[in-house]
């Protein structure tokens, strides 16, 4: 799009905004002022749309896990008492529960306290469910954070290195090393890491045990062992993307005009290729974020991390009903943000994707 | 006594006052005290475990333990009735001393006196009386089967019980030394709050992470033990891990030990791994014997003796087991009798038993690894073994999600393990007594020459006539009951050698999970 005839010295910020700008100096305010309305109006529209799809999508999966763990054979009364339960033993349990209450008026009552924000108490052991999530969402967020500070710029920088440098060594030797990052299992790389740098080199810990109170600095001693590994397993991927994403727009007209104008391989990828090759690396980098949030189970078993994968599996084979729940709809809920955030940036990075064609 | 002195170096806390108040001293020092031979206790440190054996569902609530972590928690922070010495004798914990009339019907306990709980309060026989029936009657506690045959409990004075049965048992103080049986002040509810006569209070507790406990002021009623400042225990279900943490030092002690592993801990000589051999989980697969084919006596037997069962515990467990004899009986229990005829590995024997059975059904065994850890592979050696004696055995390996729900008691033929009990009667009665009407009876094994002799040997004071009655039930099983019970493991625990008090128990391992309480640092 450009106004005023004039091609602008700096694409990325134009193509963003759709407006001229030479210099310091802005040709046409009003329109400007107009363009940058209209763009705040579209976005508002996107993110309530977005936020009220993502809520029908937060009751649709309270319903499907309800359901799902209806069929799953046993439930918490058998499942807990194990072994030791006698008939006698499991009707007495469940009547203390309210188990015997039909299965629709169980998720209507819970549907009803959870629209008041009480998530319940847990079936087991009766610890009111948010004071158990809490912390642990805390404690997962934090090591999500911890591995994206990492991974992130790391993933990228090195795919754009990989696709500069196509062909070339070290081109090479980065898709080798990510090819055996992805397929090694992600307990076996953990236990790499902890034989190589807790036990024969000890640098950090190998527990990662961290709780309420602790204070800064020792929580991040604690969790770098876990961070890294989660580093090596998005990494992979997120370069690998970021590099085939890029050289995918390689063939394009526009790139072609860059190469004849002269401009040096670095500075066509760097300022004309990247920025439209955004999108997919975008929507990979939202992806791997929400498996650092919820598919890092294993990880927290191998280094002891409390986080909320661990409660999530200890509810789902005592079939502890409220808990699931809590823990699904945690987990939906960070779906759905990281999604739509990944739009909202998406599309300011590609005005061509506000405009229906 | 010898051990029973005031000075400050043997640890002992009893002073002169509480000497000169009888015998119920004396009885304390030679229960819980320290020889003079080993050295005295010193107090102070945080003792760090680091456990496999719970979940983040875990809770105080005594009705609900039924693994190894809360249990070790409650025993930090309450007492129970009865303890179970290293040799295997029932002691009083709370309970001083009983008296029990012939017929083992008519119990009288004597409760110690001077006990405090955390809020202040004085143990007595409210809370005694309270803290059994919560097992009693309409509920969903685990010991009630232990404590079904009591009739009444009476309150006799502010320090002593009676308590009348309908059928009589010498092993009564046994039942009452069951983990789950933890003594609460009278009409106390609220467990996320404890209020206990134990060494310590609850600092911290996170479910399926960790729990901090800190050691209560003042002298703990029992001499020698309580010595610890802090406790904190931390979950950690995977066995590796555990074992690295116990290798950079960021726990003290640890238990389940991985059986691959611990020759090579062994020879860190900063750790010591200690064993108690028999005393672990019974390992077995059980078959419906009141249906085809199990029925078949003859089949059995062949099974019986077509299991490799010295190649399935040296393989799969390392060599730390003891090979079982169908009967779920460890060789420590007391009343195991040495004699007994040894269902061996014999191929010759299997096949002659296998052609006299004559049958043509077809065998399946279905094990799986949420039955136990090992199961498959322990069914794998069976199946190779049966196949040398040209009997053919399918296997199937099932989910372990929802295995004790869907699998065990109902397929007839399966993997099962069974813990550790204090008494040989409880073994065999939770086990194998009372036909249909007995829940747990997963061979279906009904025989009145054994329900006769284990119900003589309940009341029988004559310890020599209660061998022979044992020796006669422990036979009955193992050559008619549907369990080829072919492994006895042991408890493997691993700690630091500065930590000392960690002696081989007469019933769970960690010290009958009482280390935090026994131990000191040296």
């Amino acid at each position: 799009m450009r106004i005023g005839g004039r091609v602008c010295a700096r694409p990325f910020f134009c193509s963003t905004f759709g407006i001229v700008v030479q210099g310091l100096h802005v040709e046409n305010t009003e329109y400007f002022v107009a363009l940058f309305t209209n763009l705040l109006h579209f976005m508002a529209k996107l993110i309530v749309n977005r936020l009220l799809l993502g809520v029908l999508t937060l009751f649709a999966v309270s319903v499907l896990i309800f359901v799902c763990t209806q069929i799953l054979p046993g439930d918490v009364a058998s499942a807990v008492l194990g072994q030791g339960a006698t008939p006698e033993a499991l009707v007495i349990f469940r009547r203390e529960l309210g188990l015997d209450v039909p299965a629709h008026l169980r998720y209507w009552h819970w549907l009803v306290g959870a629209l008041h924000g009480d998530l319940g108490v847990a079936l087991t052991n009766k610890r009111v469910i948010i004071d158990e999530i809490l912390p642990r969402m805390g404690n997962t967020l934090f090591l999500a954070a911890y591995a994206a500070l990492i991974a992130i710029p790391l993933a990228v920088g090195l795919g754009v290195i990989s696709a500069i440098n196509e062909g070339k060594w070290s081109d090479r030797l980065a898709n080798v090393v990510t090819l055996v990052a992805i397929s090694l299992p992600e307990f076996f790389i953990a236990y790499l890491l902890i034989i190589f740098l807790a036990v024969d080199v000890e640098l950090f810990p190998s527990l990662s045990t961290v709780f309420k109170g602790m204070p800064f600095s020792e929580r991040v001693y604690q969790s770098t062992l876990p961070a890294f590994t989660l580093t090596l397993l998005v990494a992979a991927h997120m370069l690998r993307m970021t590099r085939s994403s890029v050289l995918s727009v390689m063939s394009t007209p526009y790139i072609e005009m860059a190469f004849l104008k002269g401009a040096p391989r670095r500075r066509v990828i760097v300022r004309h290729a990247l920025p439209n090759a955004a999108a997919p690396i975008i929507t990979v980098i939202a992806l791997n974020m929400a498996y650092l949030v919820v598919g890092v189970v294993v990880i927290e078993a191998v280094f002891v991390y409390p986080g909320l994968g661990q409660l999530m599996v200890d509810a789902v084979s005592k079939r502890d009903v409220p808990v699931i729940q809590a823990c699904g709809l945690t987990f939906a809920t960070v779906f759905v943000l990281l999604n739509t955030l990944a739009d909202i940036l998406v599309i300011l990075v590609n005005p061509r994707l506000r405009h229906k064609r | 006594m010898a051990n029973v002195e005031t000075t400050s170096d043997a640890g002992i806390i009893l002073d002169r006052r509480q000497l000169i108040l009888g015998a119920s001293a004396v009885g304390l020092a030679s229960t819980f005290g320290a020889t003079s031979a080993i050295a005295a206790p010193k107090k102070g440190g945080t003792l760090r475990m680091g456990m496999e054996g719970g979940s983040p569902s875990d809770s105080l609530d005594p009705l609900t333990y039924a693994d190894s972590i809360p249990i070790t928690m409650s025993l930090m922070l309450w007492n129970n009735l009865v303890e179970v010495a290293d040799n295997g004798d029932a002691v009083g914990e709370l309970f001083e001393n009983w008296e029990v009339k012939p017929g083992a019907a008519d119990w009288t306990f004597t409760i110690r006196k001077g006990i405090t709980f955390t809020s202040g309060k004085t143990l007595d026989a409210d809370d005694v009386i309270y803290s059994i029936n919560m097992h009693r009657g309409e509920t969903k506690s685990p010991a009630k089967a232990l404590l079904a045959d009591i009739t009444e409990v009476k309150k006799l004075s502010a320090n002593q019980v009676q308590i009348i049965m309908s059928k009589g048992n010498v092993d009564l103080p046994f039942n009452l030394s069951d983990y789950h049986i933890i003594v609460v002040p009278n009409g106390f509810k609220d467990f996320s709050k404890p209020d206990g006569t134990g060494a310590f209070t609850l600092d911290e507790f996170q479910p399926g992470v960790r729990a901090t406990f800190k050691r209560k002021s003042g002298n703990y009623w029992k001499p020698n033990r309580g010595n610890f400042d802090r406790v904190e225990l931390i979950y950690i279900g995977d066995a590796a891990a555990r074992t690295q943490a116990l290798v950079t030092g960021q726990v003290d002690i640890i238990n389940r030990v991985d059986p691959k592993t611990a020759g090579l801990l062994a020879k860190n000589q900063k750790l010591k791994v200690s064993r108690t051999p028999g005393m672990g989980n019974r390992f077995a697969f059980v078959a419906h014997t009141d249906k085809d084919p199990y029925s078949n006596r003859d089949l059995m037997m062949a099974l019986k003796h077509g299991i490799d069962r010295k190649k399935i515990v040296d393989n799969v467990y390392g060599g730390y087991a003891s090979i079982g004899n169908d009967n779920c009986v460890g060789p420590k229990m007391k009343f195991y009798d040495p004699k007994q005829v040894k269902n061996s590995y014999d191929p010759d024997k299997a096949k002659f038993h296998f052609k006299k059975a004559n049958t043509s059904s077809a065998i399946e065994l279905q094990v799986s690894e949420g039955a136990f850890s090992g199961a498959t592979d322990s069914g794998q050696i069976f199946q190779e073994s049966l196949a040398n004696c040209g009997i053919k055995m399918d296997l199937k390996r099932v989910s372990g999600d929802g295995y004790w729900d869907n699998v065990w008691l109902k397929v007839p033929f399966c993997a099962v393990y069974w813990g550790n009990r204090p008494t040989i009667d409880n073994q065999l009665t939770s086990i194998f007594y009372g036909g249909a009407k007995n829940p747990w009876n997963d061979t279906h094994f009904e025989n009145a020459a054994f329900s006769k002799a284990l119900e003589a040997a309940r009341v029988e004071l004559d310890q020599k006539k209660r061998q022979a009655l044992y020796s006669e039930c422990q036979s009955l099983v193992s050559q008619n009951a549907g369990m080829v019970n072919y492994a006895v493991q042991d408890y493997l625990d691993a700690h630091s050698t500065k930590l000392q008090g960690l002696t081989i128990s007469g019933r769970y391992d960690m010290g009958d999970d009482r280390i935090a309480e026994k131990g000191w640092f040296a």
